[in-house]
């Protein structure tokens, strides 16, 4: 191979940057659920594919119309996607998990298995089990560097994938920081039988909790058929276990842990393939993974003295 | 239970046993396994193959069946996973069909042929090209297709003479079908004396190129060589592009179908594609392709006519040796020619077709395509 190149390097930065984000925005369901009732909630991929779908349809329907501004688009694609998708967040939490509160530990985490396998099936029966596609909406970008040689190329789609993660993370953050709510969803992490005994409704919060990590994968569903432009009712596997991964390189059960891990996992795996083989970008991802582990059990920034599962 | 109830009882399972002995006797026919992905990812192919599979069944019973009996296509999904495939074949082999037309891709191939070599039912895949699936010295597989191991080196050759790229970059979806063809195109341009500068796996249902693309982009790539499917090969299309990354891409026939200008949309312009010559404008298929055209199937995919020619075989093999057994039919087969939409076949020792002509396409972003070669 030939030598290192900054402007490749910075290129590889976005590269990474842009899947991080991805990653970050569905880690961070993971993480709010675990944080709460200290369960891992394996259908949340599938919540995932569901909100790319619903971007996807939608925007095939404002093609049709002939709507042609993309801020119009994007906003009514996001504040659809997240009201479909954060309804069937809150009827599984409703339906598969609230059920089995109080059971062992193990019985929600076989629903939640099942609740995955359900969802994919049933994607597949009422929208096929063929990829779908569709054409960017958003087209173009930036390029610096010399006109003839390696150009670092931005485009709007990655500035706008950052900008609206970077958005929705701040908002959650504001949220789960000043708001009343969000002061009962910490108090529910830190001890649940006590914020019940205080008078918090806890199965609210339990359901809010939900509720709004559908939404954010459900915006990172939008944003992957945005620049992907091809979903499948297969893809909220492999991005659940990336994801997953982000959660538990973070820490599992913070926040910022989670948003942290996913732009950690992004860049080692743009680092992967651009310094070693494209084939070792998954070796490297959870290699790293099992070495922060060791190092660190709790991940990146979690707290040492959760213990759930 | 007394002895009333046990009465009745018998006497409902008599008549039910009745009832299926006389369906049986009245629908009495020759069933042909068609397996390939109904579902799935590449399931476009399964299409291909079903429509052509089916076309040839309904032309045949039109004609009066074979030995006075019908023919009946029984479709089975094997999404084109390995694991799905054998359950496939067992599926099959308990139903005691004798003929198999399919799998499609090389990996489910490859381990429902074992079942089949040794169960003794009839193989006849019309598009898995992996090489290592007729060498097993299997006496019950044959294929109405090229290989790899043809088709590999007509795309080398055409890059090494006609294209010349200055650097060249070899990738694969690290499957047995892309990763074969890969090394084939890899060993012909070496041969030829071009290195190339990269050769790398990428995961099946990866989305993101970007880091890679950024690499070859780097690297000063001016042509792209990609063993595999088009789901993978679209989404790389399409990032190129956008990433400004303006090398020509080729492809084996696992591209070349519509849905990859359904991803890649104007990206796919351009595109390099090997396939089986388009039998649909033979002249002597015009009478065929206007059957497809007016039920408004497509004709020209690559697997089409090899699935209609694989049924036709099996049925001039039963009607030719005058046997249903298909061990018999087998060595019927290896040693007679059949005249088939894809031309006079015969076959080798083991099982491959003697002659199969690979041609270079240009893919265009309507997903039309024009022979360049």
């Amino acid at each position: 191979m030939s030598g290192f190149s900054l402007l490749e390097f910075i290129q590889q930065i976005i590269n990474g940057l842009t899947l991080g984000s991805i990653y970050a925005l569905i880690a961070i369901g993971y993480t709010m659920v675990y944080g709460i009732i200290g369960m891992i909630n394996f259908a949340h991929g599938e919540i995932y594919m569901i909100g790319a779908y619903v971007g996807l349809l939608v925007i095939t329907v404002f093609g049709l119309l002939g709507v042609d501004s993309i801020s119009l688009i994007l906003l009514a694609t996001l504040a659809i996607s997240i009201l479909v998708t954060g309804s069937y967040g809150w009827t599984v939490e409703r339906l598969a998990y609230r059920p089995l509160r109080g059971s062992p530990r193990l019985v929600p985490l076989i629903s939640a298995i099942g609740v995955s396998i359900f969802l994919q099936n049933y994607v597949q029966i009422g929208q096929g089990a063929r990829d779908v596609s569709m054409q960017p909406v958003l087209t173009g970008g930036w390029r610096f560097g010399p006109e003839d040689g390696f150009q670092v190329y931005l485009s709007y789609m990655q500035v706008l994938i950052a900008v609206v993660t970077v958005a929705f993370m701040a908002g959650l953050s504001l949220f789960i920081g000043r708001s009343r709510m969000g002061r009962a969803c910490r108090a529910c992490s830190q001890d649940r039988a006590m914020a019940n005994l205080l008078g918090i409704d806890t199965d609210r919060v339990i359901a809010l909790t939900f509720v709004l990590g559908a939404a954010l994968a459900a915006v990172a569903g939008v944003l992957v058929s945005m620049y992907y432009g091809l979903v499948n009712p297969f893809i909220g596997f492999l991005a659940g276990l990336k994801a997953f991964t982000a959660a538990v390189l973070g820490g599992i059960g913070s926040i910022p842990g989670a948003m942290l891990g996913g732009v950690v996992l992004g860049l080692a795996e743009s680092f992967a393939s651009a310094y070693l083989q494209t084939e070792y970008k998954d070796v490297v991802a959870f290699g790293l993974l099992i070495l922060v582990l060791l190092v660190r059990p709790t991940g990146l920034l979690g707290r040492p003295d959760v213990e759930k599962v | 239970m007394n002895a009333f109830n046990r009465n009745v009882l018998s006497a409902a399972v008599s008549v039910v046993i009745l009832s299926l002995g006389g369906l049986a006797h009245a629908e009495e026919t020759i069933k042909i396994a068609v397996a390939g992905p109904i579902t799935g990812p590449v399931a476009q192919y399964g299409d291909m193959q079903m429509i052509g599979a089916q076309m040839a069944v309904a032309q045949i019973n039109a004609k009066g069946g074979v030995n006075g009996k019908k023919l009946e296509a029984v479709l089975m999904d094997d999404v084109c996973e390995p694991k799905q495939a054998v359950a496939v074949a067992n599926q099959i082999v308990n139903q005691k069909i004798k003929y198999v037309v399919g799998h499609l891709c090389s990996g489910s191939t490859q381990p429902a042929s074992k079942l089949y070599e040794e169960e003794g039912v009839l193989m006849i895949t019309p598009a898995a090209t992996n090489p290592a699936i007729t060498q097993q010295k299997y006496k019950m597989v044959f294929r109405t297709i090229g290989t790899d191991d043809q088709q590999g080196p007509t795309a080398g050759r055409y890059i090494a003479q006609t294209i010349k790229p200055k650097k060249l970059a070899i990738l694969h979806d690290k499957q047995q079908y892309g990763e074969g063809i890969a090394k084939e195109v890899d060993k012909t341009v070496k041969a030829a004396g071009i290195k190339p500068v990269l050769f790398e796996g990428i995961n099946k249902g990866q989305t993101d190129f970007s880091a890679l693309i950024t690499k070859m982009k780097k690297d000063g790539v001016d042509f792209v060589y990609y063993g595999g499917y088009h789901p993978e090969l679209g989404l790389l299309l399409r990032q190129s592009k956008e990433q400004g990354f303006d090398a020509t891409y080729m492809g084996p026939e696992g591209v070349g179908n519509k849905d990859i200008s359904a991803i890649a949309g104007p990206a796919s312009e351009g595109l390099l594609v090997t396939l089986p010559a388009d039998f649909s404008t033979n002249p002597e298929n015009a009478d065929l392709v206007k059957v497809f055209t007016d039920k408004s199937q497509d004709p020209t995919g690559p697997f089409v006519m090899p699935s209609y020619a694989a049924v036709q075989i099996i049925a001039d093999a039963i009607t030719g040796a005058k046997t249903e057994d298909a061990v018999k039919l087998a060595e019927y087969i290896r040693q007679n020619s059949f005249d088939t939409p894809i031309g006079k076949v015969a076959f080798k020792e083991n099982g491959d077709l003697k002659e199969f002509e690979f041609v270079i396409f240009e893919w265009h972003k309507d997903a039309t395509k024009t022979p360049v070669k």
